[in-house]
């Protein structure tokens, strides 16, 4: 064993910082290991905003974001996790303003707030459309100051199981090489999303579910899995994201007549529905042929240039950069991408999961706050609330328990398991089999789903899980080997792939996310207001159920 | 080498292109440099990182870069080009195939290499960990709520928000070439991230120490930095901005705060720089004495004018007036450097259809538009 620790956070996002954080103050010894150093982690892509109730812009309460929230999940989000969320948001975006956060202010001095898809109040509070860069940037300036260890550059890969509890993490040290295990008491996951399983993806080449394929491969059940959110503008060809805050500064959405399309989808909310519903709205408009090379418009001009390169700035760089289109002058071709992972490691309201000494927290859990549709800004909030919340109660459990134990074994076999693989001298590189599960999936798992095409994916995804068995991994040294670690990503993606599969062909109804408008097209809240629980069992995924936590909001029609 | 690309999947066919990079390769076991040529075929959307992945996925596995967002927010891949800081996630190939070019890459400047693209960038965060860098509060009382403060008091740091910590500042400093312990543009853009924070406290005590040796007064003022920035930090500007500041703060003991005065006075008062009295003036009579001999033979060769009489500019009442023009606008301080939001639009489209930062459209001294009447 390397080192020991209460708690290790594995993942050094708004998430894994705000618990290591939160462990720390409360007097736990924590570090966090993360394959990219922290400030490059993912969270820092968030545009948009975070949601609270802070009552800046208009009368707000927690109690309306709870609502809003609950009807945004298509009524599969636990309403008892969605209380505790909104119910904490305000205090917990307020101490981030007081660790320093660079938010956007009102005439009055306050934090600034915009509308957000799917909200009844205007209630982002937002950094210009940075707002995740600011909140990694702040966090990271807190992890500093309280001068918590970091492995950075380290690749966790296994988890350590003994005495039916987690122990600890098998790592790959990426600058130095080698096996690394890292005991600790308690374990965070907090590593982000999987969109890295679709080609056209807001995802950075980092979202390749590790958090979650670890969790699996020692029994932890994953949650919702069929549920992938697509958000409705990205860029072609890759999916880099433009922000929801450019509709909820009143950009409009254009067909190639040049009308507002959503007047036929959402005649009230409009620009503003929720994120499933527009990208519905997009694809079919693609599909019926009103369309612009794959793509339909996003209209800021109407806006001004002095508000775009206020609040819009980055929105009017990346559209510079990536699609050669100055949004002051001209609209951006938008399309919806795979962007959010609303499912994940399936936890309780303190991000603990069924394994002893296990926690979860951000993209990677499913609390369920989110259920089959996440809101715009209900990410970075998730990720502050549980992730502090995990953190706390991961640090109190480690402080009450006092042995931790990596079996030589456990190192032996993972020593054993790697170098099967970097000793494979013949074989086929990884990216092929990446490139086809990434454009597969696009193409049968998406925004609309088919019961046949489904059933196709899982056969190719079958397929190239027996492709991966031959993958070869061309750098065998010790330095920045990340062509070993991607082959690791690789076979990650393919189970939570299959995962993703099962558990949309278990649910029999279109919800939220999970749209089957060819067989299914109503949302069934008799058979189906439960969450999909899958686990592993002999080398594949196998699903079960589990009841959604209704509080105060029965179901009801959800329209926009 | 003819290499098939379904990077994006789809039906249609994407058009490609020729593209051929030189690498300089590093073997961190062996110790040797190699600069090696690779011609791949690209989707024409490419840009430097996805040309790069083409390679490591399909030609050499062993090549190692960082990256992570590719979307210019993460700050992953800092990497050279032509010997210039770049990200790679930016830098559109098109127009550089169009053009017939060969680029060459290499890893960052000013940090060693761990391998190929990697560097090791220790010690650039123990320099961004020097800075102290965390908001120290101002305030006696913790608000209840958020701490009050208006757009206009914010924005002095809007630019220095947007760093994304990539090194590419770092990567081209020169002074940080001479000198390896100079705190360099990225960490002292930080600092000023929060000496111009309303909302921090210990903006005196940051000064004092960012004053030190190896500190602001260290920059060659070579704008490099600025230059070479992805995301339109301007790191020499925060540097200036702490520059004036310490001085406005009265933190001048520093050779290069007594320098920067002299500049201004003697501007003020003759309209030009009196060289003779910048010695004495900035290092003090006992050092100017002993440099003596090195004065009285340059001014033998003609390098230095005679200090009497006083030589004053023709037009000497211009500079007086501007003087008095900025002292009447109280532009003292940061205050005077500060671009604000107006800064974040610096960014035009080139003729190749990429983006650029363009030239500032407020430069220093001239009236920004929110003070004027």
């Amino acid at each position: 064993m390397e080192a020991k620790h209460d708690v290790l956070v594995v993942g050094a996002g708004c998430a894994g910082m705000r618990a290591a954080i939160a462990a720390h103050d409360i007097g736990a010894d924590v570090a966090l290991i993360s394959k990219i150093h922290p400030v490059r982690s993912h969270s820092g892509a968030a545009e948009g905003g975070i949601n609270a109730a802070l009552g800046n812009a208009s009368e707000d309460d927690p109690e309306k974001h709870a609502f809003d929230t609950v009807k945004g999940s298509d009524f599969l989000g636990d309403q008892d996790a969605i209380e505790i969320l909104c119910e904490a948001a305000p205090e917990d975006v307020y101490e981030l303003e007081r660790w320093g956060a660079i938010f956007s202010r009102t005439e009055d001095g306050r934090i600034a707030q915009r509308p957000f898809g799917a909200a009844g109040e205007p209630r982002t509070a937002y950094a210009a459309d940075i707002t995740g860069h600011v909140l990694v940037h702040v966090l990271y300036e807190q992890v500093m100051k309280r001068e918590i260890p970091a492995y950075e550059e380290f690749f966790a890969w296994q988890l350590v199981i003994d005495d039916g509890r987690c122990q600890g993490v098998i790592a790959w040290d990426l600058l130095n090489g080698g096996l690394k295990s890292l005991g600790a008491k308690t374990v965070i996951l907090a590593t982000g999303g999987a969109g890295r399983l679709y080609s056209g993806t807001t995802n950075a080449y980092a979202c390749t579910g590790d958090g979650m394929a670890m969790a699996l491969r020692v029994g932890v059940p994953l949650k919702d899995m069929e549920m992938m959110q697509f958000h409705p503008t990205t860029l072609a060809p890759t999916g880099v994201l433009i922000t929801e805050g450019c509709r909820g500064e009143g950009a409009y959405l254009l067909n190639s007549e040049g009308k507002r399309f959503l007047e036929r989808y959402a005649p009230n909310a409009m620009e503003l529905a929720s994120r499933d519903v527009i990208s519905r709205a997009e694809q079919t408009e693609i599909d019926e042929g009103r369309g612009v090379d794959g793509n339909v418009l996003l209209d800021l001009r109407h806006l001004g240039a002095d508000r775009i390169h206020e609040r819009l700035h980055g929105t009017r760089e990346l559209s510079m950069v990536f699609a050669g289109v100055d949004p002051i002058n001209e609209p951006i071709p938008v399309r919806p991408g795979a962007h959010y992972h609303m499912g994940g490691v399936d936890t309780d309201v303190w991000g603990k999961t069924s394994l002893e000494g296990l926690y979860a927290a951000g993209e990677c859990a499913c609390v369920s706050v989110h259920g089959a549709n996440r809101l715009g800004g209900n990410a970075l909030m998730e990720t502050i609330t549980f992730g502090r919340r995990a953190g706390a109660h991961a640090a109190e459990w480690a402080l009450a328990n006092t042995t931790v134990e990596v079996p030589p074994s456990v190192e032996a076999d993972a020593e054993r398991e790697l170098r099967h693989l970097l000793d494979r001298a013949d074989g086929e590189r990884p990216w092929a089999i990446r490139d086809e599960l990434a454009r597969t999936m696009h193409e049968n798992f998406g925004v609309f789903r088919r019961e046949q095409l489904m059933r196709g994916q899982g056969d190719i995804v079958a397929g190239l899980r027996e492709r991966y068995q031959r993958v070869v991994v061309d750098d065998k040294g010790n330095v920045f080997n990340n062509d070993l670690t991607q082959a690791l990503e690789l076979g990650f993606l393919l189970e939570l792939a299959d995962c993703m599969i099962v558990s949309g062909l278990a649910r029999k109804e279109s919800r939220g996310a999970h749209a089957r408008p060819y067989d299914f097209p109503e949302r069934d809240d008799e058979n189906y207001m439960r969450h999909t629980l899958v686990a592993w069992a002999d080398d594949r995924p196998r699903v079960d159920w589990t009841p959604v936590t209704v509080t105060k909001w029965q179901p009801q029609e959800r329209t926009y | 080498m003819s290499i098939g690309t379904e990077i994006t999947g789809g039906s249609a066919p994407e058009p490609t292109m020729e593209v051929a990079i030189k690498i300089w390769r590093y073997d961190s076991q062996t110790g040797e440099r190699a600069l090696k040529l690779y011609e791949v075929e690209a989707p024409e959307w490419a840009c430097l990182l996805d040309v790069l992945d083409i390679i490591k996925d399909r030609v050499d596995g062993t090549l190692a870069y960082r990256k992570s967002c590719r979307m210019m927010i993460c700050g992953s891949c800092g990497m050279r080009m032509d010997g210039g800081a770049v990200l790679a996630c930016k830098e559109r190939m098109k127009p550089i195939v169009d053009r017939g070019h060969v680029p060459v890459i290499s890893a960052m400047g000013n940090m060693p290499i761990v391998k190929d693209l990697v560097v090791d960038m220790d010690p650039f965060w123990s320099k961004i960990r020097a800075m102290k860098p965390w908001l120290q509060p101002g305030y006696q009382e913790p608000p209840e709520r958020e701490y009050l403060a208006s757009q206009e008091q914010m924005n002095p740091i809007h630019k220095e928000a947007l760093c994304i910590m990539c090194g590419c500042c770092v990567s081209e400093c020169n002074s940080m070439e001479s000198d390896p312990d100079f705190l360099g543009p990225a960490a002292l853009a930080k600092g000023f991230r929060f000496v111009g924070d309303p909302r921090d406290g210990a903006d005196i005590e940051r000064l004092n120490e960012y004053n030190s040796e190896h500190g602001i007064w260290d920059c060659t003022r070579c704008y490099f930095c600025n230059e070479r920035c992805p995301k339109g930090v301007d790191p020499r500007d925060a540097i200036a901005k702490l520059g004036a500041e310490s001085v406005r703060q009265g933190i001048d003991h520093d050779l290069g705060a007594k320098h920067a005065k002299w500049f201004v006075t003697s501007t003020k008062t003759t309209g030009w720089l009196r060289e003779t009295e910048l010695v004495p003036k900035t290092q003090g009579i006992v050092s100017a004495i002993k440099q003596t001999k090195f004065a009285l033979g340059l001014a033998r060769r003609g390098k230095v004018p005679l200090p009497f009489p006083p030589h004053v500019a023709e037009e000497v009442r211009e500079a007086r007036a501007l003087h008095d023009l900025l002292k009447e606008q109280n532009r003292r301080g940061a205050a005077g450097i500060v671009q604000g939001e107006r800064g974040l639009a610096r960014i035009e489209r080139t003729d190749e259809g990429g983006a650029k930062r363009d030239i500032a459209e407020i430069t220093p001294g001239e009236e920004p538009a929110a003070a004027g009447s």
